[in-house]
């Protein structure tokens, strides 16, 4: 090429780039009324909803894997990539039939043996699919859409496993990925659901791309929260990632994001003052905030010491500190269950009702042999609902009289901290704080929280034969009111050998822009049924 | 002039080799475990035993740093913990946000801040020269979120002149890139104006008070020329050093302006990193950010060379 | 972070010798005052700078004297109320009252200043000193110095903080990390151009040992210097603990600081303003009354650097 030439070629492509570039917000603002721009609860910070179990993984999973069930707005399991299924009569054997004409995102058919490698990924990962492989003959595929699932005993809450919402759900992936190790990452993600995952322009920390797979098959139900026809109407969501909810809010006010899933209720009152913005409850189902304590040492090993912390605690005081002024979006529940949900109930909860005792409770503690041993409190600070449980715990102990060591962390060193059993003076810990999705609260199935199987049990390590009697009672109950029954006694049980110390049950916004429609109130946020116009 | 490069590159090795090891050193040592992390809040103790063993984290400290140092020697930065990603695409990804905002605030700094400089010296004592010499203290003084939520307040929410946060690549046209990127630039570049007007005026009144000076004014070039032809050519090169320096602090400052304005930048990808225990991705940046300093140092040096004769090294 | 005292440092160490010996400074023409007010007014900006400075420790010291409450106490069902009687700035978003916390924070910032004032001007002395006389000690430290100063102080901090749990000892010690390098540079660079002097060859040949030397010749000529680095080192430090506070990984969030109490009300500035707004105006000017001191010490100790600056 010479000289002449090149600058010719060059002086081309400056006027192609001239071009191109004015026409470019005209293209933009057509893309904008199909391009839904949304501000997740947090950062997706990896995409493999088997092997990472935050709430956000699961979230944009459902974008883009199928399960085999989902749960509606009910909680009933529905059928959703299979078609049938059949039972034999001693519960042992199940089959399940896929519906015709699945592909996945890279036009391959989903095929049965793509959902047994799947299951049989997401069952060494899951607490209910633990224990299905515990008492699993075998997972096989019988033919193209139909695979069989022997057990050596009933398991009756197979369905409900397979369609649940909580982390990690029954996401069919194929055979191929799915062969991964269970505790190893996924690399390439080949969906099954409606959207398809821009993986080029994914950028972990900003932002995550969803486009429409146009290759779906909904299914002609109406969608109700995992079940149901999931339509797309819109090519585009755009996740992008704000720390600073006071960003978040001032972007969703000058329109520049269409819909934010967590905004704090405090910004609640500006975001409803301006007329183009929607506010409502996330999440029916809630979330209780947890005071959780190390059962293996003083003072916590003891159950007078916890119970001081039941009798002192004033669900009040953290609810408000966490949900801020408006009394619509917490109560008070002296138990471990969900509001609202059939199993509800308050057994055993006088101890959390009612005038809060703080002298009883130093007396407790007094008989417990409590002496100012110092008392390791590990607050993570970058999450805003363990930040204000913390500080009010903080304040709390130091009432009751105990010398409070506090330590201020994030929530990365939080988890590590949390899974040391050493002493607390000595790198471990006496209490913590979390919180619990009301989804997993529902029953004991997904409920690892609520587990006394000492050292086999979530952090804390509580050991108390009684609860878990109750809860193998929940998971054998055929009927409504043997569940009911035995969810009554392990409320009261929990509650008298303080599994941990609920702070109390508290809801959050969403919030859209009102050229958007569809939103509903669930678990997740459903993107099915959404549309936007310009 | 070609050895002299070469020496100031090859004399960045040490350096930089300090860096990596104590920043490896450091992270080893932490207390935070990017395997409790990944596992999620349902996970069991041994589900997080499972997922270290997975990783590599229970080898030795020596081996685990000879791995790294091998595979880096290699081209390889690794792959980062939380998407396993590789962290070069990861950086690349973030490299054009903040170089951008960096060279935006470079460009105002310096735009506003040597006019004020000079303006603040030529009638130093006056009001003027005062008026500069107070914004500048003030610029040290007031933190830089502060002056980030003033200027979203006034001209992204009350006048909707400009967007609160984001950012547009370039390549989507300059106009919307430049838009995304004024307020961030105003509040990252307050200390760096503070700071060149101060060395801007310092170093103008020394070199006013210069014979060549006196000797240009005898010849009747007029007070333009003066001050922007003669005086601030002879005055540029402690400028330029405070420049220079003034980078390693705008790094820092970007972390704080990118997190407000979300722009998706390496500062915030940094305090992401280190908050999540990303092990190799931290490393890679740390290794970045050395290597960009030295860099921007050893132009700085060869910058002199062309704005002075009389340096020769 | 540090800019400030990268400026004080930088033409001593890094640029090159350039121009024409300076003439000899013509001294100011004497005032017809008493000697302190001369001084205040020849000096105003250490008068006013320095009134600040001592109202903001006399506020750290009487903090609760001064019509203030416990600021940790909680009060979850008075929270975010505007300034009234009963709250003066305003309470936050768990009901503690602002005033007193922000009087309360006076106490961790001027800690967090004049700690890493104090122990990187002495820690960047020694290095400094040993790196400027032990040729042997000179290579490794300063790479190690250098090492240190090409990663940004605030990341750097980051960092050490992220490795510790959050304590006002912690964030003193990420903060004196950060600083040393450049007060170490400072020193050397003093401390190898007073090794040409001739007063310094004069001493050896008089057979003055080399402890002597220091002692004697070389560390009352850093003082000046190091004092007004000391300074900017004490503001840059302050507004340093902010921006770690402000991002999480400062000073723990049960003791009331600037930076927390900024951080805690960064997310409702459109609806609460004066939650940030009172800490930020305190902070900026006890920040601007340590940069002003330091203007008037450099100018008063050191007209040398005077006119540099």
């Amino acid at each position: 090429m010479d000289r002449r030439t090149l600058l010719k070629s060059l002086a081309g492509t400056g006027a192609l780039a001239a071009v191109s570039r004015f026409p470019a917000p005209a293209l933009a603002q057509g893309a904008d009324a199909r391009t839904l721009r949304f501000v997740p609860q947090a950062n997706l910070a990896n995409f493999d909803p088997i092997w990472g179990t935050q709430y956000v993984v699961r979230n944009a999973a459902a974008l883009v894997w199928d399960t085999l069930y989902g749960v509606d707005e009910n909680l009933a399991p529905k059928r959703q990539m299979v078609e049938s299924e059949t039972v034999t009569e001693d519960g042992l054997t199940w089959t399940f039939t896929l519906r015709p004409g699945l592909k996945f995102h890279n036009g391959e058919p989903v095929l049965a043996k793509d959902a047994a490698a799947s299951m049989a990924r997401w069952s060494a990962r899951d607490p209910m699919g633990i224990m299905l492989q515990g008492i699993q003959e075998e997972l096989v595929a019988i033919d193209d859409r139909s695979f069989r699932w022997v057990l050596k005993k009933p398991f009756p809450k197979m369905l409900f496993a397979l369609a649940k919402n909580n982390a990690p759900c029954s996401f069919v992936m194929p055979e191929s990925i799915a062969k991964t190790d269970p505790f190893k990452q996924i690399t390439e993600y080949v969906g099954s659901g409606p959207m398809r995952f821009v993986k080029d322009e994914w950028v972990p920390g900003a932002r995550a791309v969803f486009a429409k797979n146009p290759d779906y098959v909904p299914r002609s139900e109406p969608a109700s929260w995992l079940a149901g026809g999931k339509k797309i109407l819109v090519d585009r969501i755009e996740w992008i990632v704000m720390p600073d909810p006071a960003t978040a809010s001032a972007a969703l006010q000058n329109g520049e994001v269409d819909w934010w899933e967590n905004p704090i209720s405090d910004l609640v009152p500006l975001l409803r003052k301006n007329s183009n913005i929607n506010v409502d409850i996330a999440d029916p189902l809630g979330n209780i905030g947890s005071f959780r304590m190390n059962h293996l040492y003083p003072p916590f090993n003891n159950v007078k010491a916890r119970r001081a912390i039941l009798m002192a605690l004033s669900q009040e005081d953290y609810m408000r500190a966490l949900v801020g002024s408006d009394d619509k979006l917490w109560r008070p529940i002296p138990g471990y269950f969900t509001p609202g949900t059939p199993l509800y109930n308050e057994e055993g909860g006088e101890i959390l009702k009612g005038k809060r005792d703080l002298d009883g409770a130093k007396r407790l503690l007094a008989e417990a042999g409590y002496k100012g041993e110092p008392i390791t409190c590990v607050v993570a600070q970058d999450q805003p609902i363990t930040k204000a449980q913390g500080d009010v715990t903080a304040d709390l102990l130091k009432q009751l009289g105990m010398n409070v060591d506090f330590v201020a962390t994030d929530w990365g060193t939080t988890g590590t901290r949390r899974a040391m059993k050493n002493p607390p003076g000595q790198g471990g810990w006496s209490m913590f704080h979390t919180w619990h999705a009301g989804a997993d609260c529902i029953n004991p199935a997904a409920y690892t929280a609520i587990r006394c199987n000492g050292d086999k049990a979530w952090f804390g390590w509580p050991n108390s034969p009684e609860v878990e009697n109750d809860i193998t009672a929940w998971f054998d109950a055929k009927t409504l009111d043997e569940e009911k029954a035995a969810m009554r006694k392990l409320n009261k049980d929990a509650l008298d050998f303080v599994v941990y110390a609920p702070t109390g049950f508290f809801l959050t916004y969403q919030a859209w822009r009102k050229n958007v429609s569809g939103v509903v109130k669930g678990p997740l946020p459903f993107p099915w049924g959404v549309s936007k116009t310009a | 002039m070609g050895g002299y490069v070469l020496r100031r590159i090859l004399s960045t090795v040490p350096v930089m080799a300090v860096v990596a090891l104590f920043v490896f050193s450091l992270l080893y040592i932490a207390p935070g475990d990017p395997a409790a992390i990944i596992a999620g809040d349902q996970a069991t103790p041994a589900d997080i035993e499972r997922i270290r063993q997975s990783l590599g984290l229970e080898r030795p400290f020596l081996v685990q740093f000879g791995d790294w140092v091998w595979r880096i020697l290699h081209g390889d930065l690794g792959t980062s913990i939380f998407t396993s990603l590789p962290v070069t695409n990861l950086i690349a990804q973030r490299i054009e946000p903040t170089v951008s905002l960096m060279v935006v605030t470079l460009i105002l700094s310096i735009g506003v801040a040597v006019p004020l400089g000079v303006a603040a010296a030529w009638k130093a004592g006056s009001l003027v020269d005062r008026l500069v010499m107070a914004f500048a203290v003030f610029g040290f003084s007031v933190p830089v979120f502060v002056i980030a939520y003033l200027l979203a307040y006034v001209f992204a929410l009350e006048l909707d002149w400009l967007p609160v946060q984001g950012y547009t690549p370039i390549a989507r046209g300059f106009w919307p890139w430049l838009q995304n990127l004024i307020l961030p630039s105003i509040a990252l570049g307050a200390v760096y104006i503070a700071l060149i007007a101060r060395m801007t005026r310092a170093t103008m009144l020394e070199v006013l008070q210069q014979d060549y000076i006196k000797t240009a004014r005898a010849k009747g070039i007029g007070q333009g020329g003066i001050l922007f032809i003669h005086a601030l050519k002879n005055a540029a090169v402690p400028i330029v050093t405070v420049i220079g320096l003034g980078i390693a602090a705008l790094i820092g400052g970007a972390v704080v302006t990118e997190s407000v304005f979300v722009i998706p930048g390496l500062g915030r990808l940094t305090v992401d990193s280190i908050l999540r225990r990303d092990y190799p991705v931290i490393q890679g940046l740390v290794l970045l950010f050395s290597f960009a300093y030295v860099l921007v140092n050893l132009c700085i040096d060869l910058i002199y060379t062309l704005l002075d004769p009389r340096i020769r090294y | 972070m540090s800019v400030v005292s990268d400026l004080a440092s930088a033409p001593l160490a890094e640029t090159p010798a350039i121009g024409a010996p300076k003439l000899p400074d013509i001294l100011a023409p004497v005032k017809p005052h008493g000697r302190v007010v001369g001084f205040c007014l020849r000096h105003p900006t250490i008068v006013i700078g320095g009134g600040i400075l001592v109202i903001m420790i006399l506020i750290a010291v009487l903090a609760p004297y001064l019509g203030t409450v416990d600021p940790t106490t909680l009060a979850p069902s008075k929270r975010t109320r505007e300034p009234s009687a009963l709250f003066w700035f305003g309470s936050d978003m768990l009901g503690r009252d602002i005033y007193s916390r922000v009087l309360f924070g006076t106490r961790v910032s001027l800690l967090v200043g004049f700690s890493v004032a104090f122990l990187a001007s002495f820690i960047g002395l020694a290095i400094g000193l040993s790196a400027g006389f032990l040729r042997a000690a000179d290579g490794v430290v300063m790479r190690v110095m250098d090492g240190l100063m090409s990663i940004p102080p605030i990341l750097l901090a980051i960092a050490l903080m992220a490795l510790t749990r959050g304590s006002v000892g912690n964030v003193i010690t990420a903060i004196t990390i950060a600083e040393v390098p450049r007060v170490s540079r400072l020193v050397r660079g003093v401390v190898l151009s007073l090794r040409e002097q001739p007063f310094i060859d004069g001493a050896v040949a008089a057979g003055t040992r080399v402890p002597m030397i220091i002692l004697r010749h070389v560390v009352p000529n850093t003082l000046a210097p190091l004092t007004v680095q000391a300074t900017y080192i004490c503001a840059s430090a302050m507004i340093t603990e902010a921006i770690l506070s402000f991002l999480g990984v400062g000073t723990p969030p049960i003791i009331p600081s600037w930076g927390n109490i900024m951080a805690e009300g960064r997310a409702l500035w459109q609806v609460k303003f004066y939650i940030v707004l009172f800490p930020a105006i305190f902070l900026s000017l006890t920040v601007l009354a340590v940069n002003l001191l330091g203007d008037g010490l450099r100018d008063a100790l050191d007209p040398r650097l005077a006119k540099k600056l």
